[in-house]
């Protein structure tokens, strides 16, 4: 009986070993966003977002101890992303990859994350086409067809017969205009000029000018968020649209809660749709709004915020659950879950998410400051712009 | 020692940093390919603004129209990296040429503006033409193997290799450059356009040739960081480029090839240190290093030595 004890507790001495060693392990992420530059806020946001999530659920994930390494990209920056994704993945040994702003980046590592089986979670970059380059990408933010789609809808159905489309001349704001005049004109409206503004403009009056000569029902946006957004809704109320009757509608990239503020009483009427709004009313996005303001009180949260924070839940649920590569992208596709932006789900084609997009009104709220208040929900939309839908 | 003996040992010397770079920093390829891009790049830079003295802030008009030559020819023509890189340094040079009719009059701050200009038009053109050039999105192409056989791999061993042999390149035709007759005619443009008049020299001729020159070299450049990274944007247009480039250059010494060499070696060294230690506050570190460097040794590193040694001398 001696002998077999001895051999049992060896065993058992080695599964423990084994366990504490397992326990031990630690999963690397690596996170590539801009931390430098003009673009710096949404790295800002992203780790806001990853922090509250971190802080929320500890960092252990499973078994597993999950690090976070954090590279900056700048801007659109492909060749130097590539290089920093070669290096997270070979000399770091990073699983798994989050992050990620611009399309060019996105695109630039697509061979990379497919090559080493990398599960990579897209938390801004909202091209459709990215996710069709390797099966290995999965996006927690949106696509601009899909926010722009219902804009043409709500316009529709509130009575809004005609609509000149201004957007800033280059990628993303091209693909805006296109969803949206798909959508209105399919559903009986007509766009009467389409004004495409080049990316530097700063004076908005003219453009303006030409769109209240042609009176239509409504003007609608696609501006990258920041400064040129807030220029847009200051000409839009200096030249006198809102009391010519035309309404200002656009994609929530225009009055997004990092610049809401600045918008000041210009910015009171505008109408967006987008997939969360700081003001969105339920349990979930209280809890994730206390959380975030233990941590930094003065920091807002936006839909880049809103993207690292579902984005760090997924690389936890894959972390938790599998050893990465194929099975962890299984493990995730189709799941639905209640984010603080409202139901989701991850179309297990598009590996976008289903969401509820809102259409929302720019209101004083109860404390003075200005909130997008949500007026009416689309519920559940696909990511209108893959080419099966 | 002869100017030929002079070059060999720069080769070696040369050869002799890339394989410590390989064999010591084998796991960090892909940056090192980017420094060895950047090199040929301030090379190019160098020669233009540093020998002949034609001040730009717009090299990157060459790099972009090269990186999108190579990327456009290996998606219509041939998949295959060299001729790739011939058509980038074609493009290159014609767009220094075209642009040189204009910029080549011009001079001191208006040449600046200019050269910038001249950038802006290109990224401009680069993002109208989307159907072309893929526009925000990049263009993305997947370039064939190297002489039919060494295809790209993923640690970039071979990037970095290709990229290595083309530095070397380089340097041995700027050497030549540099050292002809037409090198020194160079040189003496930038001491005195007058003077040079005077003995009959065709300023103006010779700069928009020096121009062209330089516009291929950077071309080259481009379409090799094209096909390493297998994908061009609008960010190869970026002012961010053309200005960082003169900072390398500046900092390691303008008017000698080596000064280009340290200058991009140091400047993105620290910069890649600095970045991984804090992603979030780095340029703080850069800026504090170009000031530094700026300040104490103006005519910058490779005017360390005899600058050090002048000091002990006192």
């Amino acid at each position: 009986m001696k002998f077999p004890s001895k051999w049992a507790l060896a065993t058992a001495g080695l599964a423990m070993i084994q366990s504490v060693a397992m326990a031990d392990d630690t999963v690397k992420v690596g996170i590539i966003a801009p931390f430098s530059g003009p673009f710096a806020s949404y790295g800002q946001q992203f780790k806001d977002g990853i922090d509250v999530y971190v802080a929320e659920h500890g960092v252990m994930a499973g078994t597993h101890k999950v690090e976070f390494v954090y590279k900056d990209s700048g801007g659109p920056n492909p060749a130097g992303v590539k290089a920093a994704t070669q290096e997270l993945l070979i000399k770091d040994g990073v699983k798994y990859l989050g992050g990620i702003v611009f399309t060019p980046n996105a695109l630039a590592i697509a061979p990379l994350i497919t090559q080493t089986k990398t599960p990579t979670v897209l938390f801004n970059a909202a091209t459709s086409i990215i996710n069709t380059k390797s099966p290995y990408f999965l996006r927690t933010s949106m696509t601009l067809p899909q926010v722009s789609a219902p804009m043409a809808d709500w316009a529709i159905e509130n009575g809004i017969k005609t609509v000149v489309t201004t957007v800033t001349d280059y990628g993303p704001g091209i693909d805006a205009e296109t969803a949206f005049t798909k959508e209105f004109t399919a559903k009986g409206g007509k766009v009467i000029d389409a004004i495409r503004m080049p990316i530097q403009t700063s004076d908005f009056g003219p453009f303006l000018q030409r769109v209240k000569s042609k009176a239509p029902n409504a003007v609608f946006a696609f501006l990258p968020g920041g400064a040129p957004a807030f220029a847009f809704s200051k000409a839009y109320s200096d030249n006198g649209l809102a009391q010519a009757g035309i309404k200002a509608i656009g994609t929530g990239d225009i009055d997004d809660e990092t610049t809401l503020q600045g918008l000041g009483a210009s910015g009171i009427g505008i109408i967006t749709s987008h997939h969360y709004s700081q003001a969105h009313d339920s349990p979930e996005n209280k809890a994730f709004l206390a959380q975030l303001h233990k941590l930094r009180p003065n920091d807002v949260s936006n839909y880049a915020t809103i993207g690292a924070y579902d984005g760090t839940f997924l690389l936890y649920k894959m972390i938790s659950s599998t050893d990465g590569g194929d099975a962890a992208v299984k493990s995730v596709e189709g799941m639905s879950w209640t984010s603080p932006r409202g139901p989701v789900k991850l179309d297990p084609v598009s590996r976008s998410l289903d969401q509820n997009v809102y259409i929302r009104e720019v209101v004083k709220g109860a404390d003075g400051k200005l909130e997008n208040k949500e007026i009416a929900t689309y519920k559940d939309v696909p990511d209108l712009g893959m080419p099966a839908h | 020692m002869s100017h030929t003996l002079k070059t060999a040992l720069g080769v070696i010397a040369l050869i002799a940093l890339a394989a410590v770079g390989y064999f010591g920093l084998a796991d960090n390829l892909a940056f090192m390919t980017q420094v060895v891009i950047m090199m040929i790049f301030v090379l190019s830079l160098d020669y233009v603004l540093g020998y002949a003295g034609i001040s730009t802030l717009g090299h990157a008009a060459m790099f972009g129209t090269g990186a999108y030559a190579a990327a456009i020819f290996a998606t219509s023509v041939s998949s295959d990296p060299i001729l790739g890189i011939l058509a980038g340094a074609v493009a290159g040079g014609a767009i220094a040429l075209l642009s040189g009719f204009v910029l080549m009059r011009a001079h001191g701050l208006t040449l600046l503006m200019l050269s910038i200009a001249v950038t802006e038009v290109l990224h401009e053109l680069a993002n109208k033409y989307s159907g072309i050039t893929g526009g925000a999105d990049g263009l993305s192409f997947t370039p064939g193997p190297i002489l039919g056989r060494f295809e790209f791999d993923f640690a970039g061993h071979i990037a970095y290799i290709y990229s290595v042999c083309l530095l070397l390149l380089v340097f041995i035709k700027l050497r030549v450059l540099t050292a002809s007759p037409f090198g020194l005619a160079a040189r003496g443009i930038r001491e005195s356009q007058a003077r040079m008049r005077a003995i009959g020299t065709p300023v103006y001729w010779r700069m928009l040739l020096i121009y062209t020159f330089g516009g291929a070299f950077a071309g080259v450049a481009g379409a090799l960081s094209a096909q390493t990274t297998a994908l061009v944007s609008l960010s190869v247009y970026d002012f961010q480029l053309s200005a960082g480039a003169v900072l390398m250059l500046i900092l390691g010494g303008t008017g000698q090839l080596w000064g280009a060499i340290l200058g991009t070696m140091v400047y993105m060294t620290v910069h890649q240190i600095a970045s991984s230690v804090d992603p979030f506050n780095w340029l703080f570190i850069i800026g504090a290093m170009v000031l530094i460097v700026v300040y104490l040794v103006p005519n910058g590193l490779m005017a360390l030595p005899a600058l050090l040694l002048r000091w002990r001398r006192k």
